[in-house]
C-alpha cells in the first residue's frame, strides 16, 4: 500500500463502491464530488459544525475528518440512505411537522445524530437529545424546534 | 491538497519503520479528529501518512493482575468514557473522556491522538497527571515509558520524538477507596476548557486525606500540578479553608493567557472555584462508603 492513490472498497448506503483515493482525500470529498451524494455538507471542514456527519459502521462521525483511504471495508450511511427513496424516517417527518428546518444547511447532520440517538435510546429525555445534538451547529439558531422534533419522533407525536 | 503516500501497517514495528524512513514529512494518523482538521486548514501537509487503524494491539484495553490498566492508543474517547473497568481513582480518566467535544468526535478521536497533539486546554492531560499515568512510546529502539508529568512539555509539545508513536496509556492502581473527579468549565457545550481541574483523592476512616493528586488544565502550556499545594491538604481533614489554601498556592504556578475563550485574569479567578467544586463532588461521591 504505497502508491499515491488507494483502491478502497466502501459500502455506501448498502452498495459496495470501489474508489481510487489519494491519501489525503476525505470521505466528505468522495461523497460529494465522486458519488454526488450532496446531503453531507461542507461547513467548517474542521469537525466543529457537524454538517458533514454521516454514519460509519453505524456510528455518527465527521466525514470531513475521515480519510477515505482509511475506510477500506467500512460501511457508510449518508442522509440519502436512511430511508428508501421517496420515503422519510420518523426524525425527518417530525422535523417537517415541527418546522425545524430553516435554511436547511445543518439538517442532514442533525438527522444523522438524531437517528443514531433514537437507535440507541428510543425514549430519550430532553437532556439526552440536547447532548446528542450538541456537536451540530444551527446558525439559524433553531435549536428549540430541533429538540422538540426529536422528542416528537421518539414519542410518535404523543408528547 | 497535495497527494500523500498512505500506509496501513499491521504492526507497531512496521509503523515506526515507515515513519522513521519518511522523516519530517511523515505523520501517524489514528482517529483523524485532529490531524485531518489541520490538514484541511493546510497547517500540516504530510508526504507520508501512516494509518494506525490496522494495528490490533493499539485497540486493546486491559487490566494487569497488579491493577495497572493499559489503554491502547487507538481507544476512542467514547470507549474510554464508557469503560466500566475505570472505577475509583482511575475513573478520572473516563470522566475526562466523557467531556471531550461531542458524541461524533468522541466516536472518532483516540487517546493517543489527543495526547500527542497536546492541546493545553484538552481534557486528558490534567486527568492523566492526576491519575499518575505513564505514557508508552514506541520508536526505532523499542518501547520507552514516560510519566504523564514529563510527557506534556509545553504548548502542543510532548516527549514524543520524530519517528515515535504513542502506543498506550498506563494507569497505576489508585489507592483503595480513592475517587477521581474531573471538573471542566467551558463557554459552550463541547468546547475546549477555559480551565479544568482533575483530582484523585482518598481519605482514611477518620476523614483525613491519605492521597491527593490534582492537576489544572487550560492555564499554561501543559497541565499544572503543585505537590507543595497538595501537601497543605494531605494528612488533614479537607476543610474549605485548607482547600482554599491549596488553591491559593497552586494558582501561583499557573501561567494562563488571554484568548477568545477568556482572559488570563478570569482563569486565575475561576480555578479556585473549580478546585472547590472538584473536592465537593469527590467528597460527595465518597459519602456512601464513609
Amino acid at each position: 500500500m504505497t502508491t499515491k492513490t488507494q483502491d478502497v472498497t466502501v459500502t455506501v448506503n448498502g452498495a459496495a463502491r470501489t474508489l481510487a483515493c489519494a491519501g489525503t482525500t476525505t470521505l466528505l470529498t468522495v461523497l460529494r464530488d465522486d458519488l454526488l451524494l450532496t446531503g453531507a455538507k461542507r461547513g467548517c471542514n474542521q469537525g466543529v459544525c457537524g454538517a458533514c456527519t454521516v454514519l460509519i459502521d453505524g456510528r455518527p462521525m465527521r466525514s470531513c475528518l475521515t480519510l477515505a483511504a482509511n475506510l477500506d471495508g467500512a460501511e457508510v450511511t449518508t442522509v440519502e440512505g436512511l430511508a428508501p427513496r421517496g420515503e422519510l424516517t420518523r426524525v425527518q417527518e417530525s422535523l417537517l411537522k415541527q418546522n425545524a428546518v430553516q435554511c436547511g444547511f445543518c439538517t442532514s447532520g442533525m438527522v444523522m445524530v438524531a437517528h443514531d440517538l433514537l437507535q440507541r435510546s428510543p425514549d430519550p429525555d430532553v437532556e439526552e437529545v440536547r447532548d446528542a445534538l450538541s456537536g451540530n451547529l444551527c446558525r439559524c439558531s433553531g435549536y428549540r424546534a430541533l429538540v422538540d422534533a426529536v422528542i416528537d419522533a421518539a414519542t410518535g407525536g404523543a408528547a | 491538497m497535495m497527494a500523500a503516500t498512505f500506509h496501513k501497517p499491521a504492526t507497531v514495528d512496521d509503523a515506526v519503520r515507515v515513519l522513521t524512513d519518511a522523516g519530517e514529512g511523515g505523520r501517524p494518523i489514528s482517529g483523524g479528529a485532529t490531524l485531518v482538521a489541520m490538514m484541511n486548514a493546510k497547517l500540516v501537509e504530510p508526504d507520508v501518512l501512516v494509518s494506525l487503524s490496522a494495528i490490533a494491539e493499539l485497540k486493546d484495553f486491559g487490566r494487569a493482575p497488579d491493577g495497572t490498566v493499559r489503554i491502547g492508543a487507538m481507544r476512542r474517547h467514547r470507549e474510554t468514557a464508557f469503560e466500566s473497568d475505570l472505577a475509583g481513582g482511575q475513573a478520572v480518566v473516563a470522566k475526562a473522556a466523557s467531556q471531550i467535544a461531542n458524541p461524533p468526535v468522541r466516536n472518532m478521536g483516540t487517546i493517543g491522538g489527543s495526547i500527542s497533539f497536546a492541546d493545553p486546554a484538552a481534557d486528558y492531560p490534567p486527568a492523566l497527571v492526576a491519575a499518575d499515568a505513564t505514557i508508552e512510546i514506541a520508536g526505532p529502539d523499542g518501547r520507552r515509558f514516560v510519566p504523564a508529568e514529563e510527557f506534556f512539555l509545553g504548548w502542543y509539545e510532548t516527549a514524543v520524538e520524530p519517528g515515535e508513536i504513542v502506543t498506550a496509556v498506563l494507569l497505576p492502581p489508585a489507592p483503595d477507596r480513592a475517587v477521581g473527579h474531573y471538573e471542566k468549565l467551558c463557554r459552550v457545550a463541547g468546547d475546549f476548557a477555559l480551565a479544568s481541574v482533575a483530582l484523585v483523592l482518598a481519605l482514611d476512616g477518620a476523614g483525613t486525606v491519605t492521597h491527593l493528586r490534582l492537576a489544572v488544565g487550560g492555564c499554561g502550556g501543559g497541565p499544572v500540578r503543585c505537590p507543595e499545594a497538595e501537601a497543605l491538604v494531605v494528612g488533614a481533614v479537607p476543610s474549605a479553608e485548607r482547600i482554599a489554601a491549596l488553591a491559593e498556592r497552586l494558582v501561583e504556578d499557573l501561567d494562563p493567557v488571554d484568548d477568545s475563550r477568556g482572559s488570563a485574569e478570569y482563569r486565575l479567578q475561576i480555578v479556585p472555584r473549580l478546585i472547590a467544586k472538584a473536592f465537593e463532588e469527590a467528597l460527595t461521591e465518597m459519602e456512601p462508603a464513609r
